[in-house]
């Protein structure tokens, strides 16, 4: 429910920044018909719409939330919290690299970044055996890292602060994640105390390809703010920082427990939303040109 | 200004749209599928279970044993209540008092879930029985001499129940009623006789102290009226048929003493029965049998060989029907410490396809049945940090059933 509500919000803001751009766009039209001539109304009409093209990449950061936690060990005579996995968010780097094709239009841009996302997350649980001989004492830890590959296709509205060499930007955006692999590797580690002194010991880690119990495809919301940087050989750097914001279950309800080695190993896959933050650099190229000479009037 | 509702309306579809195509929770799907392992804390707890059944609220009840000392002679009776997702409710920890030594199948009768145990002083054979939520536990001694029960069945309401009479070193079969009243009784030699044949004995004492092999000790009865048992039989285990009334058995499929014979036993009806065998270590699984008269040896029986299997691997055999196929589903241990399930044409005996359950830990099978729903639960022994032994249950949805019976 709470993410819903975001989308409320989503939808006021876009709506508030239309309203602004109509009013601003109409005193700058005021200024423009005193200051130039002929020649640069209609370099300014060119200027009005672009297209660009691009390509960006960078690290990336998740955070998943849980929203129904599931569990394969069921205990008779302890809390099943004590058990309770435990996330740690931010935690492992992912990477990302995206494709940019955006439309400019009176310092609105409508922007398509078709991207291929690695996300990484990871969380343990823990397990202890014990009885009233101190020596009857196993710990057990369980850490498990998924890793996720997914084709995101974010359709995001842009806007340009301002109009020279240096121009900042927010975005905000709509996205649709397509699953294209994932992998769990668990890692068992413990100390037993019952062989007569504290046996540490770590497993092989255990790697199992995951994709059935990740849902298909998810969606969210996706923010962020930008700095393009105008070289003036109609190449724009870019640099980005985005945040996606998960709004349906990346788990598969109906696979959760299909993969027999991680449900032997006692690992279930609770109800997530994957959240992601990316930080990514780039560039720019314009698609629409004044000449034959590659050449286009935006050199500020 | 239109334009801009445009817009605006495109952006509610396209989430609309997202949030649709998104995925749900459902609570169906919990209940279709799932891998449950109880655990208990304490070190030096230790559950196997017997047998499971499904409970009229969609739950499972697990007839298990327990570890009671380090110097008991006999295991308890564990009994244990998971709801329809496979979530630990209730256990219950019959006092040694009340009885030990539980034994399958579990039958569902009426409102109640009997099984066999005994008495640990007098080692009687007592019925014992449940209700559905694990409120209390009832226990009636069975009429008569038997003790020492290794298996029982349920049918035309009566119980069919193998024991072992160590006085006379007989294995007895024997009809009961529900109130443990004796119906027939006929005990049959196991074949002790000389000091190289007490080692018979000391197979049947070990399996119920459980120091040695658990024998897949097994009774019932045939459409013809006919009981049989898989047990020892004149110095073999062997599958013996009889009307728990002559002095000699009808027929004997006859073991090769504790190296060859019936692991398990499964009724189709007539004369044909859904086996598996073993022999000096080897596994055979034979998926519709008719059992030849003249005292057959089960050496001779054939089947399909299994050497990923455990030696003389436990084996539960379940018929299980689908919209559009009669399987039979063998379980076994196999030697990668997985439950291996094997799926059978029940008209055929042809081979369909077969699934693994259980990794890291070792899993052992102990039972398994066929939900109402249309899939399969099973319940075996999983050792956790591999070493705990604690009860497990995986679920498989009928959509799964299906698929692989349809491969």
């Amino acid at each position: 429910m709470k993410r819903r509500y975001l989308v409320l919000l989503f939808f006021l803001i876009a709506a508030t920044v239309n309203a602004q751009e109509k009013k601003r766009s109409g005193s700058d039209k005021k200024r423009k018909s005193a200051a130039y001539n002929k020649k640069a109304k209609e370099d300014d009409k060119f200027l009005e719409k672009q297209w660009w093209l691009g390509f960006k990449a960078g690290p990336n950061l998740s955070k998943v939330s849980v929203d129904k936690s599931y569990a394969v060990v069921s205990p008779t005579n302890y809390d099943a919290s004590s058990i309770g996995k435990t996330y740690k968010n931010f935690s492992l780097m992912g990477s990302q690299a995206t494709l940019e094709v955006s439309f400019y239009f009176k310092g609105f841009l409508i922007s398509f970044q078709p991207t291929y996302q690695r996300s990484r997350f990871e969380y343990s649980n823990q397990f202890n055996w014990m009885d009233t001989i101190p020596e009857h004492n196993v710990a057990l830890n369980y850490h498990q890292e998924q890793k996720l590959s997914y084709a995101v296709l974010p359709l995001l509205v842009k806007y340009d602060f301002l109009h020279g060499r240096l121009r900042p930007y927010v975005q905000l955006g709509i996205y649709s994640a397509l699953l294209l692999d994932a992998t769990t590797i668990v890692t068992v580690s413990g100390v037993d105390q019952a062989s007569g002194g504290a046996n540490e010991f770590k497993n092989e880690p255990i790697i199992v390809g995951s994709k059935d119990l990740f849902a298909k495809s998810h969606w969210g919301l996706l923010g962020g703010v930008g700095l393009n940087y105008n070289l003036g050989n109609n190449v724009r750097l870019n640099f980005d920082v985005s945040y996606k914001y998960g709004m349906s279950n990346i788990s598969s309800t109906k696979n959760r427990y299909s993969s027999d080695r991680l449900s032997g190993v006692g690992d279930a896959m609770d109800d997530l939303t994957l959240d992601n933050v990316a930080v990514t650099l780039g560039c720019l190229f314009p698609l629409r040109f004044l000449s034959s000479g590659f050449k286009t009037l935006d050199k500020k | 200004m239109l334009k801009k509702y445009y817009s605006l309306l495109l952006f509610v579809l396209g989430v609309s749209l997202f949030s649709g195509c998104s995925e749900k929770s459902n609570p169906a799907f919990d209940q279709q599928n799932f891998a449950s392992i109880f655990d208990n804390s304490k070190f030096d707890a230790s559950y196997f279970p017997i047998d499971m059944r499904e409970t009229p609220d969609g739950g499972y009840i697990v007839l298990g044993g327990r570890r009671l000392s380090e110097n008991s002679d006999f295991a308890g009776i564990y009994l244990l209540k998971a709801d329809q997702y496979g979530k630990f409710v209730k256990e219950i920890e019959v006092p040694a008092s009340t009885g030990v030594y539980p034994v399958g199948k579990l039958v569902e009768y009426q409102t109640k879930y009997y099984f066999f145990c005994m008495d640990a002083q007098t080692l009687q054979a007592q019925i014992a029985n449940v209700d559905a939520l694990l409120e209390a536990v009832s226990v009636t001694p069975v009429q008569g001499n038997l003790t020492y029960p290794a298996a029982a069945s349920f049918a035309n309401n009566n119980f069919i129940l193998l024991s072992y009479n160590n006085n006379d070193k007989q294995s007895v079969i024997s009809v009961l009623n529900t109130d443990g009243g004796i119906l027939k009784t006929k005990g049959y030699d196991i074949g002790v006789g000389s000091d190289d044949q007490i080692i018979t004995e000391k197979y049947v004492i070990e399996h119920y102290l459980r120091t040695g092999r658990q024998w897949p000790f097994e009774a019932g009865v045939m459409a013809n009226g006919l009981y049989y048992f898989n047990g020892f039989y004149n110095y073999t285990f062997s599958l013996v048929f009889t009307n728990a009334a002559s002095d000699d058995p009808s027929n004997v499929a006859q073991g090769q003493s504790d190296k060859g014979g019936l692991s398990g036993v499964s009724y189709l009806g007539a004369n044909k029965f859904a086996l598996s065998r073993f022999s000096y270590g080897n596994n055979y699984f034979l998926p519709g049998k008719d059992i030849p008269g003249g005292d057959p040896a089960s050496s001779d029986f054939g089947g399909f060989t299994l050497p990923e299997l455990v030696a003389d691997a436990p084996v539960k055999i379940l018929q299980a029907k689908t919209d559009t196929k009669n399987a039979l589903v063998y379980a076994s241990n196999t030697k990668s410490k997985q439950i291996g399930l094997y799926f059978y044409e029940q008209e055929t005996g042809t081979f369909i396809s077969s699934r693994y359950l259980g990794f890291s830990n070792p899993y052992e099978i102990s039972s398994l049945i066929q939900t109402s729903d249309g899939g399969l639960a099973v319940c075996g022994t999983t050792y956790l940090a591999g070493r705990f032994p604690r009860i497990c249950i995986f679920k498989i949805s009928k959509d799964e059933l299906n698929g692989q019976l349809s491969k």
